[in-house]
């Protein structure tokens, strides 16, 4: 009986070259977690995250290795393209960012060190499959492996009570967008017959009007731009973001504003310019509104915060306003600017998360923002980093941030989304009300006299040079932005777009 | 090396040098800061000569090259690379630029050894070298806008280089302001050109102008008389000029520098540079002219009767620069160049010398106090006598062969081009009578107590207090405002060429090239280098390069050469063997010095037309329109509706999860609703 199954079913052919980053990620994971189990403090705190790297570093150079392939693999579940590996080397420098943050950290200690890089490595193996998936069962995997992780790891500062809060909440919040996305995509599935993207496509084309305009298309569609909008943290399914933020350890913090939105916005590209590109004309106004929704919530949401790691987590959902615009234009041009944008937005966001890190750790005030009182004068180190990394958010010339935002309101104003070009200068005004706000609490004298007296300068050599590597690249990145250009530039044309 | 490798180390030496005494700063010994800054300007000369010697290597018609590093912008059509274009125009310029600046750097290093804010200064001087060769060697018309608007920062810094002095800042501020008003017109002339054309790198707009526009038409004029008006400001050109004057208030190098080799030629550069653009739109290039001739004769007639002895010199500046004007505007290409590079050795050197002669006085500039320096600083009087030569056309001195040479080529193209033919000949007599009355004022007659000190003690005249010449009475220094010689204020030591050796080797060449310079270009083409280095530039011209015209050449060396002897030795009359003739007439003719001295009321034109009604604007926006509207209701409405805003976020922020997962559903519900209705 089960022979006969067996001879059946024809096993899909697997070209293990294309496969083989998501294949190192997954494979790592496990040899990190069996690491893990040894004796001896060593091996914890050197050799697992050292496992870590290697494996992060070979994933690099598979990428490279595959770099300028364009091809489906497994039967049409994944695509190996310019998008899905420009983007792999995104999560593969986050993680590596993201390894050197944990290096001191004590959620490494109190979740295992074992566990814990293992549920980093599997949540970026998700991400890998995420924004290579071209099917909906795929997607949904994607999601899933990326998302379960995350839950945990948000939580592994067990003794701590906001971690477990956050975890908890990221948890019960993150199923019901879970839940939304997997009934939308299976509501396409009805309506289409189809669960690969380009069956969509072709299932959309080819009936026209009677699927364009069938209720369980529509209804389906906007139940997974709900899903995915709620992992991208677009506004007004975002609540969850400075909540969580606040309450995960922060190297975690900082990988899920990176990481998870660039896989987000990675799918969310690919979805909506793929699958249902014949129903632009129908989402472009809605996503055109979420996208504004999205800029105003979280700019005005960041003001009269207190502490940095909510102020960081709002800008990151203005941040995701932004992104949005450039699906909404959904041209060549939109997805090139937003995966531009997405490039820079990782680099500026870990150097600000990086100090935000460092902060935590000398001082007994937390991420709140009288930890950064007078930081220009006592620590110019991290200082002038966090400084960059605020100007470059708020996009400010001669940071990468600037011409990541000229693009984006280039490609608004090509697609005849002018009006949402301006919506980010004017969301831009307002973020400056929050980003010079920590500017000026570190460089002002401090008059109130309650910068922190406690400092614990210990050394962590790592941080401030991430700190200092970061913003260095942002700062060059805005003189000459032509290699990360030449980067992004193909990425629509590899999926179809003009 | 090749050609434009040299090009970018030209560009890179100076901001190296100024960015290493900015960042090294205290801790740099000052003569550290200045051997620097020098260095840094003579290697840039050094890389402008091997950008020469490799540019002549390639074939007389492909003498261009563009190197591009990399793409500022690449946005929405338009294509802006940070590139540099290197022809013989801007070989040529960078040629003067570097070499000029390096000496003026060398006298600046003795002149300014005892100012407190040595440093700061070379690393004023070293960007404002940077920023004209950006400006000069830039590929495209934004580069060139970066290069022509750090020109006018850096002229601003370093004319309020003295910032404890109110009368130098408010100079600065006149000249910064002029200098962005000309930056507006520039930017604006370029956007009409970007929107016909699409393009703003030099390649691409001289090929497609013919295409682009029909000739001399209304919108290509605009676009050009917009660029003139940035022109204008640059270099000082009626209406824009009264700034210039004022910048005297700088340390004595910095006005040499800017009115030798950088700034003031940035307009005839620009003119230059755009000629195919000027000459197809022949009635642009017309004002520019004739605005070069009106401000010839009224810089030169002020210039008369100034009697602050570096603001003749500054009107003189004027007044040549409005010749180079003149001659670029009408396609004078080659004189018109050629008498820049002479300008830029003898005012170099009039400025360096004059500088000397200031020291000796202890800071004091009043020619009516300067008298007999002749015996007392012999090595100066020979410098001033020299660049005095240049300057006024003596037969045979450099200025004699270029002023003719713009001249003649002016006047070759016949027609109204006659009128500014004869301009320049009555400029040409106002210069000899004011470059004369400086000097015999200045070494002639019975030494005045300074100079008697200089001769008996070999050191300058220091008085008991300093103070800053530009305030009160300019020949009683008893009137003037007192300063302590700290930081933002002169420095306690004055030094003088005789004694500083940095001085004199900076005005030694000088003075040689002020002298001799001409024979590279000599008329009846008996030698030819400059227009021969200048064809390839200028080989798409229609209108220059006129058949030659012997009769009108040996016309125009005769008369220069008569008004030159003539009016010397008029002039010799009037101040040397006559001293009381030049008051004699002044009193027959009170209203013309009357107006000289009021240097035209240009200022006071500019305050009533300008500077009062703005002010009145100003005072109504900020009393009324400020309080209410913009700070009540537009900033007050803005940020409490942001304020709401936030307020209302903040309160949906409750922290219940059952919260969070409803507005997801109440959103969820609403996309799908959209989603059902637009479809229905």
């Amino acid at each position: 009986m089960i022979a006969a199954a067996a001879t059946s079913i024809k096993a899909p052919y697997i070209d293990w070259a294309a496969f083989s980053p998501i294949v190192a990620l997954i494979c790592g994971a496990v040899i990190v977690l069996l690491i893990g189990l040894l004796p001896g403090r060593r091996v914890r705190e050197q050799i697992v995250p050292g496992a870590t790297v290697l494996t992060l570093l070979a994933t690099l150079g598979l990428t490279i290795w595959q770099w300028g392939e364009n091809t489906s693999i497994i039967s049409g579940a994944l695509a190996v393209d310019r998008l899905s590996l420009v983007l792999n080397v995104v999560f593969v420098a986050t993680g590596l960012v993201t390894v050197v943050m944990s290096l001191r950290e004590r959620a490494t200690v109190q979740a295992g060190q074992g566990e814990y890089y293992t549920l980093l490595l599997a949540s970026l193996a998700g991400m890998a499959v995420l924004v290579a998936a071209q099917n909906l069962v795929t997607l949904f995997v994607g999601i899933e492996l990326l998302s379960i992780p995350l839950y945990v790891l948000c939580a592994s500062e067990l003794q701590r009570e906001k971690s477990l809060e956050a975890g908890l909440k990221y948890l019960v919040i993150g199923s019901v967008g879970s839940a939304t996305l997997l009934f939308g995509l299976s509501f396409i599935y009805g309506a289409t017959g189809s669960t690969d993207f380009s069956g969509i496509a072709a299932a959309l084309s080819s009936k026209g009007e009677t699927i364009a305009s069938n209720p369980l298309m529509l209804t389906g569609l906007g139940m997974a731009v709900v899903g995915l909008g709620f992992k991208a943290a677009i506004a007004p399914f975002h609540q969850w973001t400075p909540d969580v933020y606040e309450g995960a350890p922060s190297p975690i913090t900082s990988f899920m504003s990176v990481a998870t939105k660039a896989a987000a916005f990675g799918i969310f590209l690919r979805f909506m310019d793929v699958a249902v590109i014949d129903e632009a004309l129908t989402w472009q106004p809605l996503l055109a509104a979420l996208a504004a929704i999205t800029i105003v919530v979280g700019n005005v949401g960041a003001l009269a915060q207190t502490s940095v790691k909510r102020i960081l987590a709002w800008s990151s959902v203005a941040q995701g306003g932004y992104l949005l615009v450039g699906i909404v234009v959904s041209s060549a041009a939109g997805l090139e600017a937003t995966l531009y944008y997405l490039v820079v937005y990782v680099v500026m966001n870990l150097a600000a998360f990086s100090v935000v890190v460092a902060r935590e750790r000398e001082t007994t005030h937390g991420d709140s923002l009288s930890a950064f009182a007078g930081l220009g004068s006592k620590r110019p180190i991290l200082a002038v980093p966090m400084t960059i990394a605020m100007l470059s958010l708020a996009g400010i010339p001669a940071t990468a941030g600037f011409i990541g935002k000229l693009n984006l309101i280039g490609a608004s104003v090509d697609g005849d989304y002018a009006w949402l070009g301006v919506l980010i200068a004017i969301g831009s005004a307002i973020s400056l009300a929050y980003y010079l706000r920590i500017v000026a609490v570190m460089w002002m004298p401090d008059r109130r006299g309650d910068s922190p007296e406690t400092d614990r300068p210990h050394g962590q050599p790592e941080i401030i040079g991430l700190a200092i590597i970061c913003s260095a690249a942002t700062i060059f990145f805005g003189i000459i932005p032509s290699p990360i250009y030449d980067l992004v530039r193909g990425a629509g044309e590899s999926i179809g777009l003009l | 090396m090749t050609l434009a490798t040299s090009a970018w180390l030209v560009l890179a030496c100076p901001l190296v040098g100024m960015l290493s005494i900015a960042l090294l700063g205290k801790k740099l010994s000052p003569r550290l800061a200045g051997t620097i800054g020098t260095l840094a300007i003579a290697l840039a000369f050094a890389f402008a000569v091997v950008t020469l010697i490799k540019l002549q290597q390639l074939p007389s018609n492909a003498r261009l090259e563009t190197t591009s590093l990399w793409d500022l912008a690449n946005v929405g059509g338009v294509k802006i690379e940070v590139g540099l274009y290197i022809d013989p125009l801007s070989t040529f310029m960078i040629l003067i630029v570097t070499g000029v600046s390096t000496l003026i750097h060398l006298y600046s290093a003795g002149y300014m050894q005892t100012d407190k804010g040595y440093v700061r200064y070379f690393a004023y001087l070293n960007f404002f070298v940077f920023s004209m060769l950006l400006l000069v060697l830039a590929g495209n018309l934004i580069l060139l806008i970066v290069g022509w608007a750090f020109v006018g920062a850096a002229s601003y810094m370093l004319v309020s280089y003295w910032y404890r002095r109110e009368t130098a800042t408010a100079a600065g501020i006149k000249a910064f302001v002029i200098n962005v008003i000309g930056d507006i017109g520039l930017v604006l002339g370029t956007l009409f050109l970007f929107r016909t054309m699409g393009v703003l790198d030099y390649g691409q707009l001289f090929s497609n102008i013919h295409v682009a526009f029909d000739k001399d038409a209304p919108e290509l004029v605009a676009a050009m008389l917009l660029i003139l008006v940035g022109a204008f400001a640059k270099s000082a050109q009626i209406p824009f000029h009264t700034w210039l004057p004022d910048a005297m208030e700088g340390p004595t190098p910095v006005s040499s520098l800017i009115h030798a080799a950088t700034m003031v030629t940035a307009g005839v550069y620009l003119i230059g540079r755009l000629h195919p653009l000027f000459e197809w739109a022949p009635t642009a290039a017309a004002v520019g002219a004739i605005i070069g001739a009106i401000t010839l004769l009224v810089a030169g007639s002020i210039g008369l009767v100034m009697t602050d002895l570096k603001r003749v010199i500054a009107y003189s500046t004027m007044s040549q620069i409005g010749y180079m004007i003149m001659g670029v505007s009408a396609a004078a290409y080659v004189g018109g160049f050629f008498h820049l590079m002479s300008h830029a050795f003898f005012k170099a050197l009039l400025f360096m010398a004059a500088g000397s002669i200031i020291s000796a006085m202890g800071g004091n500039q009043s020619l009516n106090n300067m008298k007999g320096f002749r015996k007392a600083m012999p090595f100066t009087f020979a410098c001033f006598l020299a660049g005095g030569f240049a300057l006024s056309a003596f037969p045979l001195f450099s200025g004699f062969f270029s002023k003719d040479t713009l001249l003649y080529e002016v006047g070759a193209r016949g027609g109204w081009y006659w009128a500014l033919y004869v301009a320049g000949y009555v400029g040409a007599a106002f210069t000899v009578f004011y470059t004369w009355r400086m000097i015999f004022r200045a070494f002639w007659g019975q030494p005045c107590k300074e100079a008697v000190v200089v001769m008996e003690t070999g050191d300058a005249y220091h008085p008991a207090q300093h103070t800053n010449p530009h305030t009160g009475n300019e020949d009683d220094p008893s009137t003037q405002e007192v300063e302590d010689p700290e930081v933002g204020f002169p420095g306690h030591e004055h030094r003088y060429a005789e004694k500083t050796w940095q001085m004199r080797y900076a005005m030694i060449p000088l003075a040689i090239l002020a002298v001799f310079a001409g024979v590279i270009q000599l008329p009846f083409g008996i030698t030819n280098v400059i227009s021969d280095f200048l064809h390839p530039t200028f080989a798409d011209s229609t209108v220059a390069y006129m058949p030659e015209d012997s009769g009108l050449e040996a016309f125009g060396l005769i008369l220069s050469s008569v008004i030159a002897i003539v009016s010397l030795i008029a002039a010799y009359w009037i101040w040397v063997r006559r001293p009381g003739s030049s008051a004699a007439i002044q009193a027959r003719l009170p209203w013309i010095h009357k107006l000289f001295v009021n240097k035209w009321y240009f200022d006071e034109l500019n305050h009533a037309v300008i500077i009062a009604p703005m002010a009145a604007v100003g005072r109504f926006a900020k009393n009324t329109f400020e309080r209410i509207v913009i700070d009540g209701a537009m900033v007050g409405g803005a940020t409490g509706i942001v304020r709401a805003g936030s307020s209302v976020v903040r309160s949906g922020q409750s922290g219940y999860m059952r919260a969070y997962a409803s507005l997801i559903v109440l959103g969820l519900i609403g996309v799908a609703l959209y989603f059902l209705i637009e479809s229905a």
